[in-house]
């Protein structure tokens, strides 16, 4: 944490300590003094519980309907939407899934993967503009899984991560190249978190983070599956759920 | 310039502000505290974007909108209700002398009965709560705790140092956990 004024105050090294925003270092430094000074493991209890009831049960604020329309009549827009970069986008990869067969297009280098996390990320800003961002509405994993059967090849891994933070809101399958894929979505406050998984014949790897238009993707690889987790919320959040749902995954 | 949009600005002002309208919508809710006022500081707000978007060169477009968005929805706020807008410095000077009397305030060391209280509480008493917080922590507050961004990303959006951003982030908890930490609604 760089900060010029406030590095010794220890309660708002808790408060950084709760946020996820403390290097390991410092966090060591903070879980340390949490269990030799009551004062400030009663301050960091507070705070957790605070966070959770604000995660938990603040109703999602519902953006009003055709807001962005009167927007674009505001300022003024006209209504040719502009297509013609996510079609040279789409075509680049189709001719990689051809190239390399449905599924395996992802071993075909990093630009056939920036490519496809492009399309994961367009996948899920048209999610959040449909009126439903999931095909299959669920918080259980004993429904969501089996939906995805007969539907695509190979059902994805589903997790439940409600005690995480993270419930699950449901399901959709997204099409990538020519290949439909499953993709999960899970809610964090009132933030939705596609997570898109596409069997990969690359070795596994831990996550690696870009933003794309505003969004954050976190992408990794476990067990011949490459994951795609896309959202608003910050990194930090994004990588406490990778982390939740690569542990759960892993005891399955 | 005029009325010329070139279809350049067009497609960035697709990209870059309109997949943020719901959180830009949250904000100026939570800053304005209503949702006609709210949609009138969105309005404001994206056609200065409109008109900045050219020159929009950074990374993170969600950083960007909503700075517009927190800037129109306070000058808006100055306009219209200039009793929102308590002055800052005077509030953390007043909870500097407060916390130079005593390190924490209930700082006693037991876990306190709050933490129950707090578990229990229902969105509606949280709304108001977080809505009655002064301005420069409700923001804070809101961008963190609602909205997801990180300290590096509130601090851009709101323009302080770091610094200030962890001790508002703090402070405006603080006061949160004060207001429901007790069996008084």
């Amino acid at each position: 944490m760089t900060t010029t004024t406030n590095q010794d105050d220890p309660i708002l090294l808790v408060h950084a300590y709760v946020d996820g925003e403390l290097d390991p270092a410092h966090a060591l430094e903070v879980e340390r003094r949490l269990a030799g000074e009551p004062a400030l493991a009663a301050e960091h209890s507070r705070v957790v519980a605070l966070r959770r009831v604000i995660g938990e049960r603040l109703p999602p604020e519902a953006t009003p309907s055709g807001l962005a329309r009167r927007i674009e009549a505001t300022v003024g827009l006209r209504h040719t939407p502009t297509r013609a970069s996510w079609r040279a986008m789409a075509a680049s990869v189709v001719l990689a899934a051809l190239a390399g067969g449905a599924g395996t297009w992802l071993a075909l280098g990093p630009g056939a993967r920036d490519a496809g996390t492009d399309m994961v990320v367009a996948s899920h800003m048209r999610a959040l503009m449909a009126p439903q961002p999931i095909d299959v509405s669920s918080s259980d994993r004993h429904t969501v899984k089996p939906w995805f059967n007969g539907r695509i090849p190979e059902s994805p891994r589903v997790v439940d991560l409600t005690n995480e933070g993270f419930p699950m809101v449901g399901g959709r399958i997204d099409v990538i190249g020519r290949v439909p894929v499953p993709t999960l979505v899970y809610r964090h406050r009132q933030h939705l978190i596609s997570l898109t998984a596409i069997p990969s014949a690359g070795a596994g790897h831990a996550p690696a983070r870009r933003a794309i238009a505003g969004y954050n993707v976190l992408t990794w690889s476990d067990d011949g599956i490459a994951y795609w987790a896309t959202s608003d919320l910050g990194s930090t959040d994004l990588n406490t759920f990778a982390k939740a749902f690569r542990e759960a995954s892993a005891q399955q | 310039m005029g009325n010329v949009i070139s279809d350049d600005d067009q497609a960035r002002f697709r990209s870059v502000v309109i997949p943020h309208l719901a959180d830009s919508y949250a904000l100026a809710r939570w800053l304005t505290g209503d949702r006609a006022d709210a949609e009138d500081v969105v309005q404001e707000a994206c056609l200065r974007a409109f008109r900045g978007v050219g020159g929009f060169a950074g990374k993170n477009a969600r950083a960007w909108v909503l700075t517009i968005v927190r800037h129109t929805a306070y000058s808006w706020l100055r306009k219209n209700r200039s009793a929102a807008l308590v002055v800052v410095q005077d509030l953390e000077a007043v909870e500097q002398a407060q916390a130079s009397r005593g390190a924490a305030p209930d700082g006693d060391g037991a876990v306190t009965p709050e933490v129950a209280l707090i578990a229990k509480v229902d969105a509606a008493r949280l709304e108001t709560a977080i809505s009655e917080l002064p301005m420069p922590f409700r923001d804070t507050l809101v961008l963190r705790d609602v909205q997801g961004l990180d300290y590096r990303e509130i601090a851009q959006v709101t323009g302080v140092p770091i610094g200030t951003v962890m001790s508002r982030r703090a402070r405006a908890r603080r006061r949160l956990i004060a207001a429901l930490g007790t069996d008084d609604p």
